[in-house]
């Protein structure tokens, strides 16, 4: 067995006091930021990203990954206690805790998705093993074309699958892809839309981008909402374990989850919001206790947990792999790597296989700690969530400060993101979503590096695209889902109208 | 006995005369109290910034000079040489200087915020290194002459670090020395154009040679010549464009810089103790593997040379078609 002899190579990398260490602190920030309602994975990312640079790429990529899924067993935390979800995926997970809270079972459902979280990311980790050694493999013969076709399916599928609707999430992608348009032309080097100001000749930082409209947004967003910071719930510790049955009724809900979840997670472009959505509205057509969704059962926490955890590990698929991001925070772990000089991709596995099987190990590992962080060291969470935002708020926004300095030692970069983070709160305000906007800002260059790449080499001819079997073949499936989703739309606007002219007569 | 006077006035002025040489006046050593920035034109972790960690290290543990390095990266140089022509010339701002603010950027932006000779000491050179021509081994080519008659055949694709990059450089001025015409496709730095040439997507590119010595060695690639003046010891059996006829010497150079103004003896100083530190066993060493050829200059020599490289990449850069408009 390859595959075991390669993740115990990576733990044997993962083991290591220092990247156990990295682990920890990735997990145990993650924890801390999912905890914190408003301030998610990506915005926790965004801000250790500075701190990434200096470490061993190894370390980083651990780190950064502990943040990401461990901000997924905190998010659940708030949600139950306070029904404020700590991380947008955790929203699902309101539906049920919080009405579980309510009943005095605020314990069982903590317990319950913890255990449902980390099973989630043991499912995750598997299908991540079993699956991208061999889609690397696959992606080893993309040429720029291929590539091309890649990232224009993730376009689409981030902007068709966005929680705001796909009128609203075109907007954001095609927005984020403007902004990504500035800077220096890769093909010809001339300038485009700087302005005249040097700083923006490189373009924007994607630390940049991602701190304004996910932290700096966000926390405007919570002064706005004034939140108390108290957990309106208490946990009654003498019923914490679920019974028997309810341990039964878990199993195959955590099996579901995972197995959705880790589709979702490794499609590019979505991520574990609409992994955890999903997951739930599939469970509630087909649970048992379907009819009591809604009212406060275990299943129902566990479902969108194990879904969302197990998306956060899929996304790394095909992330390192094609080097297309499975969710907004992986486009940050594309920076990050770029900046340590690795350009993720198919080689990436054959030119740095302790990277990825050290990740791949370090996500067993970094479950492992969250189960005790998550069960026997609750109560430190749920005090946490006593403190008031007037202490937490403020050292947070000095810390982003701190972590955009750092990027180029320039004052410019804080001035930017405070902009950025001003026009990410009008757009929350207005329902639109910011991940898609990471996406297409991520994206939008990559994809028009390689067009134009793959029309240099053509020398000009379009038809490239269609003549190989890969991008011909994607392409098809982006087409497929705009027609879908534009036939989703047209219908719904028809029975929107009918329904409108019925009410008129 | 006037004689032995004008003899021991002799001596005396002869002796005065080389107390204020500049070659006695300063020897290797700290010249700051403070700690000296070493400001990087590069984000961390290139060549030019481990240049500038190799020379801080030494610094501090051979001088007791404490040096930090300050990565300014960003518009192609010249924020960080901007940032330190503004700083006080006491010797504790000093620039990792290159070809990209100091050589390609005056020509190649229609305005940038200094003078790249009149803001600046140029302090001390520290070397060069070179890159050269790599194509696929399934095309059959070794030499310069075949190249030539095989790009009139069919035209070529090449992959460089970007536009107005040292390759991208090189690949326009290899085109006009040998007639030929081939296109250009840049890439974000040159690991991913590499990859792209192991995946077969490009028939050939421009980098460093040192850098690339492994696939040389692997048959992975074929390194058809470098554009040093001499052969690098590193990469023995790869000649020059020189010595295949084609007068092409394109060099990436490091040096360091200061801000104008700075008084003769700190400037010696740093000079002298650059050059001992960089003439070390152990540090020329660690610049072999770098692929840098270190050679000594004064700092009149380094400015001269700022001063020729600017005029000498000038045709280059504008038949390049990089200048901006």
């Amino acid at each position: 067995m390859e595959i075991l002899a390669n993740f115990a190579q990576g733990l044997s990398i993962v083991l290591q006091p220092e990247n156990l260490m990295y682990c920890f602190i990735g997990v145990f920030l993650g924890t801390f930021i999912g905890v914190l309602p408003g301030i998610g994975s990506l915005a926790a990312i965004a801000m250790i990203l500075p701190l990434s640079f200096y470490l061993d790429p190894t370390s980083a990529l651990v780190m950064i990954a502990g943040v990401y899924y461990g901000a997924e067993y905190g998010g659940s935390i708030a949600s139950i206690l306070m029904n404020i979800p700590g991380t947008p995926a955790a929203s699902i997970t309101c539906i049920d805790g919080y009405p579980l809270a309510k009943k005095g079972r605020a314990g069982v459902a903590l317990f319950s998705t913890a255990i449902a979280s980390f099973g989630g990311g043991m499912i995750g980790m598997l299908v991540m093993a079993v699956l991208a050694p061999s889609l690397a493999q696959l992606a080893l013969s993309f040429g720029p074309p291929d590539y091309f076709a890649v990232i224009l399916l993730g376009l689409v599928a981030a902007s068709a699958v966005s929680n705001g609707g796909a009128l609203k999430g075109i907007t954001m992608v095609v927005l984020g892809l403007m902004l990504g348009s500035i800077g220096i032309d890769l093909t010809t080097g001339d300038q485009r839309f700087t302005m005249g100001i040097p700083e923006l000749r490189d373009g924007i930082h994607i630390v940049i981008v991602a701190m304004g409209l996910f932290g700096v947004s966000e926390l405007i967003a919570s002064i706005r909402d004034n939140k108390k910071g108290s957990a309106t719930q208490s946990i009654d510790y003498n019923d914490f374990y679920p019974s028997k049955s309810e341990w039964k009724s878990l199993f195959s809900p955590i099996l579901r989850g995972g197995a959705i979840g880790s589709f979702f997670g490794a499609l590019p472009g979505t991520g574990q919001t609409i992994a955890a959505a999903i997951a739930y509205a599939v469970e509630k057509r087909i649970s048992p206790q379907k009819k009591k969704f809604g009212t406060g059962v275990l299943p129902a926490v566990a479902v969108p947990e194990a879904a969302n955890n197990s998306a956060t590990q899929t996304a790394f698929i095909p992330t390192l792999t094609l080097g297309v991001p499975g969710s907004p925070p992986m486009a940050l772990v594309i920076g990050a790597l770029m900046i340590h000089g690795i350009t993720p991709g198919p080689r990436l596995l054959t030119e740095a296989p302790d990277m990825f099987w050290g990740l791949i190990a370090s996500f067993l590992i970094g479950n492992i700690m969250l189960l005790i962080l998550n069960i026997p060291l609750i109560g430190i969470w749920v005090r946490l969530l006593q403190i008031p935002y007037k202490y937490m708020y403020p050292t947070i926004i000095v810390l982003i400060c701190m972590g955009v300095y750092s990027l180029n030692n320039n004052v410019f970069d804080i001035w930017l993101t405070l902009i950025i983070g001003a026009i990410g709160y009008v757009m929350r305000l207005y329902k639109f979503e910011p991940a898609p906007l990471l996406i297409g800002f991520v994206l939008g260059p990559l994809m028009e590096e390689h067009l134009r790449r793959s029309m240099l080499l053509s020398r000009g001819d379009a038809m490239v695209f269609f003549e190989r079997p890969i991008s011909a073949t994607l392409i098809a499936i982006t087409v497929g889902i705009l027609a879908f989703t534009a036939y989703k739309s047209i219908s719904n606007y028809r029975r929107f109208k009918t329904s409108s002219s019925q009410l008129t007569k | 006995m006037i004689n032995n006077q004008k003899v021991l006035l002799g001596a005396g002025l002869a002796a005065l005369a080389l107390t204020f040489a500049p070659v006695s006046i300063a020897a290797p050593g700290s010249w700051s109290s403070e700690p000296v920035r070493i400001v990087v034109t590069f984000p961390p972790g290139g060549t030019s910034d481990l240049v500038a960690r190799l020379l801080a290290k030494h610094l501090d543990s051979d001088y007791g000079q404490k040096a930090v390095v300050d990565n300014r990266p960003g518009a192609a140089g010249t924020v960080a040489a901007d940032y330190v022509s503004r700083q006080s010339a006491d010797g504790t701002t000093l620039l990792l200087a290159n070809n990209a603010p100091f050589t390609i950027s005056p020509t190649r932006f229609k305005s940038i915020p200094y003078e790249p000779i009149e803001d600046f000491t140029h302090v001390a050179y520290i070397g060069a290194s070179a890159p050269g021509l790599f194509v696929q081994p399934t095309l059959g080519i070794n030499t310069v002459e075949e190249y030539i008659a095989y790009a009139k055949s069919k035209e070529l694709a090449y992959g460089s670090s970007g536009v107005g990059s040292i390759s991208h450089i090189l690949g326009e001025a290899v085109d006009a020395k040998l007639g030929i015409q081939s296109i250009h496709v840049p890439y974000k730095g040159s690991s991913p154009a590499i990859q792209d040439f192991r995946a077969g997507v490009l028939d050939m590119f421009y980098d460093m040679v040192v850098q690339n010595k492994d696939m040389i060695a692997d048959k992975e690639a074929i390194a058809i010549a470098i554009a040093s003046p001499e052969r690098n010891p590193q990469t023995p059996n790869v000649p020059t464009f020189r010595e295949q006829g084609y007068d092409v010497v394109i060099e990436n150079w490091v040096g360091l810089s200061a801000p104008a103004g700075m008084d003769a003896k700190t400037t010696e100083t740093i000079n002298d103790t650059v050059l001992a530190i960089f003439s070390s066993d152990e540090v020329k060493e660690r610049l072999i593997e770098l692929g840098i050829t270190h050679s000594a200059m004064t700092s009149a020599e380094y400015t001269q040379f700022v001063a020729d490289s600017i005029s000498t990449w000038a045709p280059l850069i504008k038949s390049a078609g990089i200048v901006e408009k």
